[in-house]
């Protein structure tokens, strides 16, 4: 008699458990919206070069090339998710000569397909730089994701004869912020 | 009839946490209280669990963050919900689960002289999966180092893991003197699948530089092990998981040996004092292992072109992929059975002089109708240990029907009323325990929930 009673209390009480419990609507689906946005900032090049490293071309002129290769945005992650991407070049010039940096974007089959040109006045004493931003989004994005390589092209123009005694450098610094999505 | 529904998904699909059975533990009327504490004061000539109904258990939890945050069918965009509850929680927040069901589970009394040993055995199945939230690497993935020059991002927040396993074992308690009852048990583990990844560290950290635009490095301490889980990532293989999981669910799988131990000690009459430690033990994992890891330094500076006295970079991106490269390592590894610390002081009042109470010995349960006490859980994690405080109350209602009351204080909640009701019906004994009930008002705002229940038979001399 009593368990048949305490079966009742049991029952009840299980009864009155799941009677008050409630939940509220819940979607699970929505994992499927799931949008990462991150928004990347890292190096995409620098050098710096002292006077003295310039001596040996006298008073003429004098033209450095570089290869890179650079394939990070034609790596098949960045290609399908990247957006947009901003590129700031900068460079100080604290040299008495003039300068010409040129870099040129080229493709795999060896056609530049884009061209950045920073002019650098020589030094005077005053602060002496210059930077810019390119952006590139929508058909331009295209062209940095058909890049393979990178040529730097360093030109000191005619001027004044430097010394290994002679002061400052040529700083050049540049960085990219890249908006990708994944979804 | 839904909202049933809802109770057992979101008790049996999102599943669980903290392994804590506040409300099973030293609940002597039913018999899987052995689980928890070997050494517990049950008595019984022989009983055996309904096979797969004996013990079902439950536990989902998680701190700092509820379903409802997360899946509410609210109109807020999916993306700006997962941003709020990955900004407020911390490193330290948990997302766990734990399952278990007894597949086996009996005992029988051996005869003494001066005192009967009781033998208890089984075997179950548990799945355990304890993940923390990783807050630097979610936000590296959600927003990006843009807005975070300066910040030093912590790999070392990956912290997870996740196992199936079944476990035998074979348990003996027996009374040392009248007042004191010592329990020891010995368990096999046999590991169905194992995924580890809780040694991580490392950093990575963005800041202004006067030579690049930035300063840039990634140091990275990254591994996973897996054991049974490689091969059904290869395509050409033609899984049969059943078999494979009862295969390795029947000792076919990584082994490992453990031992459960606890005491009950009546150093009054009304005065119950126990202590159990469950699970010391390890998996030893040889067969099917695979591991991935991602360790290494670098700085990363991008292209440096030859003509830059000092160094030069020709293909950064190259560099850093050999830097830190991703190696898949078969090496065989140890995981070590998260031990569980129980302990428990009790006060009975309310002695029973009804003529029906099967009142033996010292059991505090059968002596006194009412008992008040309180107990302490631990368990190791990957990081500092969890605990949990617990109050309770205990009544025997009827002969027939025992009651459990709990209120329990941990990290996911400092409003846990918990409350178990064992019956029995003749021979038939039939539990169940539910803890967090103020949560059931809306399961789905719930930091953690366990539910468990079960049927046995049982018998026992009156003597």
């Amino acid at each position: 008699m009593k368990s048949r009673k305490s079966h009742r209390f049991l029952g009840t009480a299980i009864l009155l458990l799941f009677s008050f419990s409630c939940a509220s609507d819940l979607d699970l689906d929505q994992v499927n919206d799931l949008k990462l946005e991150p928004v990347v900032v890292a190096n995409l090049a620098y050098f710096n070069i002292e006077a003295k490293d310039f001596v040996s071309s006298g008073t003429g002129e004098l033209e450095l090339i570089e290869e890179t290769t650079s394939d990070i945005f034609n790596d098949s992650f960045f290609r399908r998710r990247i957006k947009k991407v901003e590129i700031l070049f900068e460079l100080e010039n604290t040299i008495n000569r003039a300068y010409i940096v040129d870099l040129l974007f080229f493709d795999i089959n060896g056609n530049v397909i884009h061209n950045t040109n920073l002019n650098m006045q020589p030094y005077t004493g005053i602060e002496n730089k210059v930077a810019k931003t390119e952006v590139f989004q929508d058909a331009n994005l295209d062209i940095l994701k058909q890049t393979t390589k990178i040529v730097f092209k360093l030109r000191m123009l005619a001027g004044t004869s430097l010394s290994p005694s002679s002061p400052g450098g040529l700083k050049f610094r540049s960085g990219v912020t890249a908006y990708i999505v994944v979804e | 009839m839904i909202k049933i529904v809802w109770v057992v998904l979101l008790l049996f699909v999102i599943n669980s946490f903290s392994q804590n059975k506040q409300i099973l533990y030293n609940l002597t009327s039913v018999p899987q209280s052995l689980l928890t504490n070997p050494g517990s004061d049950f008595k019984y000539d022989w009983y055996i669990g309904v096979p797969l109904l004996s013990g079902i258990s439950a536990n989902v939890g998680s701190s700092g963050f509820s379903a409802y945050d997360l899946f509410a069918s609210n109109g807020v965009d999916f993306n700006v919900k997962l941003r709020n509850v990955v900004f407020s929680t911390t490193r330290e927040d948990k997302l766990a689960i734990n399952e278990q069901v007894e597949i086996l589970n009996g005992g029988f009394k051996i005869a003494g002289e001066q005192n009967d040993t009781y033998v208890s055995f089984g075997m179950y199945q548990e799945f355990d999966a304890l993940s923390y939230i990783p807050k630097d690497l979610a936000i590296l993935a959600l927003k990006g180092n843009d807005e975070y020059v300066g910040k030093v991002f912590n790999l070392g927040d990956l912290s997870a893991k996740a196992e199936m396993l079944s476990v035998f074992h074979l348990g003996f308690h027996k009374n040392i003197n009248e007042k004191f009852i010592l329990g020891l048990r010995g368990k096999i583990y046999s590991s169905i699948y194992n995924a580890t990844s809780t040694n991580n560290s490392g950093y990575i950290y963005t800041i202004s530089s006067n030579t690049g635009v930035y300063e840039q490095k990634i140091y990275s301490q990254l591994q996973i092990n897996t054991s049974g889980i490689a091969k059904y990532d290869d395509k050409g293989y033609e899984a049969d998981v059943v078999k494979d999981i009862t295969k390795r669910a029947l000792l076919g799988g990584n082994l490992g040996l453990g031992f459960d131990a606890g005491f009950t000690y009546y150093p009054e009459k009304n005065v119950q004092i126990t202590a159990s430690i469950i699970d010391v033990g390890f998996i030893r994992h040889t067969k099917e292992v695979e591991s991935l890891s991602l360790r290494g330094v670098y700085e990363y500076k991008g292209v440096v072109p030859k003509f830059n006295p000092g160094e030069s970079i020709e293909n950064a991106y190259e560099e850093l992929k050999g830097a830190i490269p991703l190696d898949t390592l078969y090496a065989n590894y140890t995981t070590w059975r998260p031990t569980k610390f129980n302990t428990s002081i009790q006060f009975s009042f309310d002695e029973d002089r009804s003529e029906d109470c099967d009142c033996f010995n010292y059991n505090s349960e059968k002596i006194y109708k009412s008992g008040v006490g309180a107990q302490l859980f631990a368990m190791t994690t990957p990081r500092t240990p969890f605990i949990a405080f617990t109050t309770y109350y205990r009544r025997k209602i009827f002969n027939a029907l025992q009651m459990k009351a709990t209120y329990t204080l941990d990290s996911y909640s400092y409003k846990n009323i918990g409350l178990g009701l064992s019956s029995n019906l003749g021979p038939v004994n039939f539990y169940v325990l539910a803890d967090n009930l103020l949560e059931y008002t809306d399961l789905t705002k719930a930091n953690s929930l366990s539910f468990q229940f079960g049927f046995n038979v049982i018998f026992k001399n009156s003597k």
